[in-house]
């Protein structure tokens, strides 16, 4: 199909009142969690999941999408008025941002980060519609021994790239590979890890991890300390940049589309990691880097066109090769699963209606967000004053229900309970938890495509090396093995070095 | 985080032992294909290798100011997160006995009493009409079954 017929298509699908409502739902949802420290989109998309069951899936992911990038938009608010970010993506926001703020010049970053979202926003819809169509086609030559590689190279991808130490990525995927060999196994359907609970044969349900470790660990950890703010005011005539602002900042905000959309295709290094590179290489390419850090527009404008644009880039992977890249696309490849649809290339054949529905409403969604977030930010800004003891209760009930309403069982509340609990810990001892929740969603199929492939070739692991693209994917994960490990050997030598100086 | 980092080295080598002997009942192979030991194996021999990477890095590394953070937080935060989760084990256990709307009324008038230091009046309010709203939103109009207790809702 032709991509600009599908995308048409897509437009006349979700050109309903009903779908226009989700996606502005979605949006005035995603924009309350970016501002709202707290909760996060993957913690809010996960609460939401068993609560859209009942929904026909394009409206429900018309949705989830528009929580995912309207989080990347609210998520300034916070950073620019109290230096507080909402999300992980807007810490870069914060230095420059907050600088700005109390310069009195709040407005021009709010307004210049909404600008820079909404640029980033379209832009990096335009790169996903572009991209993910000839990736699924390439990807239809893929069988089990390519999935297997493939899903190998994202697993190393999203430890290497993921959190702050190596091995303790690694523990993380390895703990969520052993929970996802709790159930019924493919082989032999034999039960492990169940001893004898009948609800544990069809697994750990990925949605009750995420709620545990994103959305009530999150709280546990927000609510160590009375959290108390007072927002820097900011007026409706203050939010407009000047035209000679704005023009100022169009390299920063095309610099950053362009670097947050390639980050984001990348599994692991979602909207995070794109802001602190754009940043990085905004300050490098600024004719005064040493202003950097005193409130310097360019550093506002870039990463938060660059955190948006991940979100898009993010999305090739889910909808192309079925294969996330980040905790909030697992969430929504979940979501895929349990409306009955195949992620993956036969999506685009099989269900090609419904992904141009979704494509085309992140351009609807990213038009709501700028009208929702230019004149409407004083309005956002007021919720901060809400006191977050009044928040987090709300948030703790709208788990329980969320885990309760998989399969109406106080039995998935309690596993929520015990992961809530181990992901606290995990955050206090700095264990990233979304390797975890990726090796969740991608060991078993992991495993599935390591049977398949090996009953095919009659168990010779040669298979994995002899197909050309298994083989250069193996390369490209051989390749980035080394380097790191070399990476690795040279900062533990200079670390012996500097204890025997 | 040595002592975090330690803790965890345990917990580490705990689970894979538990990976260990749960993939000795099941056949690693079978004629071509890896059979379900085959998975619990490799995860757990990983597991042991990163805990005990864990632990003789703990060992290695000088102690510092950040490198002292420990696992537990201070008395007042470490208070407040145990009693939130002492709470939400408490919605768990009563909420079958006592239904939705009336456990949420009970775990928000806590809260905001005991730990957030609101009147009595302010928290019981709050609690009925959280209590009211959800039950409101989830029950009647996305039409959820929630928890129906001896009062029949």
């Amino acid at each position: 199909m032709d991509i600009l017929e599908g995308l048409m298509g897509g437009f006349a699908t979700c050109l309903t009142p009903y779908k226009l409502w989700m996606a502005l739902l979605g949006c005035l949802l995603g924009t309350l969690v970016g501002i709202l420290p707290g909760l996060g989109p993957s913690a809010t998309i996960a609460i939401l999941l068993p609560i859209t069951f009942g929904m026909d899936a394009t409206p429900a992911m018309i949705m989830m999408c528009a929580v995912y990038y309207g989080a990347m938009y609210g998520g300034s608010t916070t950073s620019i008025l109290i230096n507080v970010p909402g999300e992980s993506s807007s810490v870069i926001t914060a230095i420059e941002g907050h600088q700005l703020a109390i310069q009195g010049k709040a407005g021009t970053a709010l307004g210049l980060s909404a600008i820079g979202s909404f640029v980033a926003g379209i832009l990096g819809t335009i790169g996903l519609v572009v991209a993910a169509v000839p990736l699924a086609e390439f990807s239809l030559q893929f069988g089990p021994a390519e999935f297997f590689s493939l899903i190998v190279m994202g697993m190393l991808t999203i430890i290497f790239v993921g959190g702050k130490s190596i091995p303790k990525s690694l523990m993380s995927a390895m703990i969520g590979l052993g929970l996802g060999c709790v159930g019924t196994d493919i082989v032999e359907g034999k039960d492990r890890f169940t001893y004898g609970t009948a609800e544990l044969l069809d697994g750990i349900d990925f949605v009750v991890l995420v709620m545990g470790t994103f959305g009530i660990a999150e709280v546990l950890v927000s609510a160590e300390e009375f959290m108390k703010v007072e927002p820097i005011k900011v007026k409706f005539r203050e939010l407009f940049p000047s035209l000679k602002e704005i023009l100022q900042c169009k390299w920063a905000i095309l610099r950053g589309t362009l670097i947050g959309f390639i980050i984001g295709v990348l599994p692991g290094a979602g909207p995070t990691i794109a802001s602190f590179v754009t940043y990085g290489i905004e300050k490098s390419v600024h004719k005064h880097p040493e202003t950097f850090g005193t409130g310097v527009l360019e550093g506002v404008a870039g990463p938060e066109s660059s955190n948006n644009a991940a979100t898009s880039g993010a999305m090739v992977p889910m909808f192309a090769l079925g294969i996330p890249g980040s905790g909030a696309t697992a969430v929504m490849l979940g979501a895929l699963i349990l409306y009955g649809l195949k992620p993956g290339p036969m999506l685009f054949i099989e269900n090609a209606d419904f992904v141009w529905a979704v494509m085309a409403s992140m351009f609807i969604g990213n038009v709501i967000l700028i009208i929702m977030n230019l004149p409407m930010v004083p309005l956002f800004a007021s919720l901060l004053r809400i006191s977050y003891a009044l928040i987090y209760p709300a948030i703790l009930i709208i788990c329980v229900i969320g885990a309760y309403a998989i399969s109406t069982s106080l039995f998935d509340v309690g596993m929520m309970l015990i992961f809530g609990v181990a992901g606290y810990f995990m955050k206090r001892a700095d264990i990233p938890p979304a390797p975890m929740l990726l090796a969740l969603l991608l060991g078993p199929m992991m495993e599935r495509a390591l049977y398949q492939a090996l009953n095919l070739s009659h168990g010779s692991m040669l298979v994995f090396i002899t197909r050309p693209i298994s083989g250069t994917l193996l390369a490209i994960s051989l390749i980035m093995c080394i380097a790191v490990g070399t990476k690795a050997v040279k900062r533990a030598r200079a670390m012996v070095k500097d204890e025997q100086n | 985080m040595r002592k975090a980092d330690r803790i965890f080295g345990v917990i580490g080598l705990g689970l894979s032992l538990w990976c260990y002997l749960e993939s000795r009942q099941f056949h690693y192979m079978t004629d071509f294909t890896p059979g379900p030991g085959f998975m619990p194996f490799w995860v757990g021999v990983i597991l042991a290798i990163l805990s005990c990477y864990l632990l003789y890095d703990t060992f290695r590394r000088k102690p510092g100011t950040e490198d002292d953070m420990k696992i537990l937080p201070h008395k007042h935060a470490l208070y407040r997160v145990g009693f939130i989760f002492l709470m939400l084990f408490g919605v768990l256990m009563i909420m079958p006995l006592l239904g939705f709307p009336i456990t949420v009324c009970l775990f928000v008038a806590a809260i905001l009493l005991i730990l957030e230091r609101y009147s009595i009046i302010k928290s019981i309010g709050y609690g009925v009409a959280y209590a009211a709203v959800t039950w409101l939103i989830f029950e009647y109009l996305l039409n959820m079954s929630l928890p129906k207790g001896f009062l029949g809702i």
